[in-house]
């Protein structure tokens, strides 16, 4: 038994105030469900960070999806791939034929600019914001590695570059490392250009059985973990460890090793993000992920591109939709239908999702996915 | 360490970590694990890393700087900026994140720094020992 990505869709990514949460859903289910030539499904797991309680019912109503069971996750960052991982492990435990996969977010009707502090959580009650808790990252992995703020700029030059391409993505100009650099500083050394854009949108993906039909994507791994405890004994930055153990499982489960993939698509909300995450799955030793960057074997083009779409800083960050909206771009470079952004003869796609806070864990959850071949 | 309750609607009870007065000096009111001897920076039910039982120990007031970074938006309305945060772990403690008062210098990691008496807002923080 295995199972299959059926179809895709996304909404737009903007930030898009006057729409409901709804709106974007039905434009993202629409799409994925005639991209999978299917008209319904039989259950729905939905990932949301801030999503108002209601809000899958709501929308999937919207568009006849009614009296099934539908489940709504909150797993910050990873939300859409925790409700993917979620809607394949019930395919393969035979509970269903036919899911979707939803994420929404809309993240303008609660914030105006970074993702404010959770009050119950003790470090975002210090005052931790997001781009803090990565500048913190950041920091710490320039002082072990040596690594310097264009080191850092060159993923949001690379990322923009290939979300200039992406007609979905919410930033669509190439950017260069000055521009990077002299942007506006967020949290040291952490500039604008540097983090991801607050996002309105959803995306979704139809999921189920091998049915013989060739644009189905099979799924060959997925793995689902939340951080062990980080702290005082953590020898790496907040979130390295997480992604390690999560892809070495991932890896493990796909039979393939990190020299096979042919694109990954993974999470670069900041800069810093994408460097440590390249290291922590094996793509890049440990302090050589700038190098590698710099080299432009990640670019389009290059022999192993990472966020062909742009990444989260091109094509902002809606929360629970982004680890969907991660598969889509997978889906779309393996079935060779990403146009300018194309990934000649791409097979093998990973996709990684996590996110979180601190406050002595070591992220809330880390999704990894092996998709293709 | 029992935070205070609230009796304010959409407020929770304070989960930032608690810094006593103690004989002139300030300590974190954290744990230790019975069992492995693991120092945990709040007081839980069981260790994190072995599920051990715990007993409350206070930690500090010293300790060295090992993440750091100065924030220049407001975390919150009305927040000055731009302001120094850093992960510290505590001398045989605990890494607990903490504002850090810098008198206008640059904190780096690896500087020693002493807790102190907590923000106006009731956030655990220190100053660089120099």
């Amino acid at each position: 038994m295995s199972v299959c990505v059926w179809g895709v869709g996304t909404s737009s990514f903007a930030r898009q105030p006057e729409r409901l949460p709804a709106e974007l859903a039905w434009e993202a289910v629409a799409e994925a469900l005639e991209d999978a030539g299917v008209d319904g499904v039989e259950a729905a797991y939905v990932g949301t960070v801030f999503g108002a309680p209601g809000v899958a019912q709501r929308a999937l109503s919207g568009l006849g999806l009614t009296e099934i069971p539908i489940v709504t996750v909150e797993n910050a960052c990873a939300s859409g791939t925790t409700a993917y991982h979620e809607a394949r492990a019930a395919i393969l435990a035979g509970r269903y034929e036919r899911v979707l996969a939803l994420g929404i977010e809309h993240l303008t009707s609660r914030f105006d600019g970074p993702i404010a502090p959770e009050s119950t959580d003790p470090e975002q009650a210090t005052g931790l914001l997001l781009p803090a808790l990565y500048a913190l990252g950041a920091s710490r992995y320039m002082a072990d590695h040596g690594a310097t703020p264009a080191d850092l700029a060159r993923v949001a030059v690379k990322n923009s570059a290939h979300g200039a391409r992406n007609p979905r993505a919410q930033r669509r100009r190439a950017v260069t490392e000055e521009e990077v650099l002299a942007s506006r500083m967020i949290a040291e050394p952490l500039t604008l250009f540097q983090c991801a854009g607050l996002s309105d949108a959803a995306a979704a993906v139809v999921l189920g059985p091998p049915r013989g039909e060739g644009r189905d994507i099979p799924v060959r791994a997925s793995v689902l973990r939340s951080g062990a405890a980080w702290d005082q004994a953590s020898p790496h930055v907040w979130g390295y460890d997480v992604v390690r153990t999560t892809s070495e499982a991932a890896f493990e489960e796909a039979g393939v090793a990190p020299g096979d993939l042919d694109l990954l698509e993974v999470h670069d909300a900041f800069t810093i993000g994408e460097l440590v995450t390249l290291e922590a799955l094996g793509i890049a030793d440990a302090g050589r992920a700038p190098a590698q960057v710099a080299t432009g074997c990640h670019s389009i083009g290059g022999s192993q591109p990472v966020n062909p779409s742009g990444g989260l800083l091109s094509r902002g960050h809606p929360l629970g939709a982004t680890g969907l909206a991660q598969i889509a771009e997978a889906t779309w470079q393996l079935r060779g239908d990403a146009g300018e952004r194309q990934v000649a003869g791409a097979r093998v796609a990973l996709v990684e999702t996590m996110g979180g806070g601190a406050a002595g864990i070591d992220g809330n959850g880390c999704v990894v996915t092996v998709i293709g071949g | 360490m029992t935070a205070a309750a609230t009796d304010a609607p959409g407020r929770s009870a304070d989960p930032r970590p608690v810094v006593v007065g103690y004989g002139g000096r300030h300590l974190l009111a954290g744990a230790r694990c019975v069992a492995c001897r693991h120092a945990l920076a709040r007081v839980v039910p069981r260790c994190s890393r072995c599920r051990g039982p715990v007993e409350p120990e206070r930690f500090g007031p010293d300790g060295v700087i090992w993440a750091t970074t100065v924030v220049h938006i407001a975390a919150e309305p009305g927040d000055e900026t731009p302001y120094t945060l850093a992960y510290v772990d505590l001398d045989a403690g605990p890494r607990v994140l903490l504002r850090l008062e810098t008198g206008g210098a640059r904190a780096t990691i690896g500087d020693r720094v002493s807790l102190t008496a907590p923000t106006a807002s009731g956030s655990a923080a220190a100053e660089l020992v120099r």
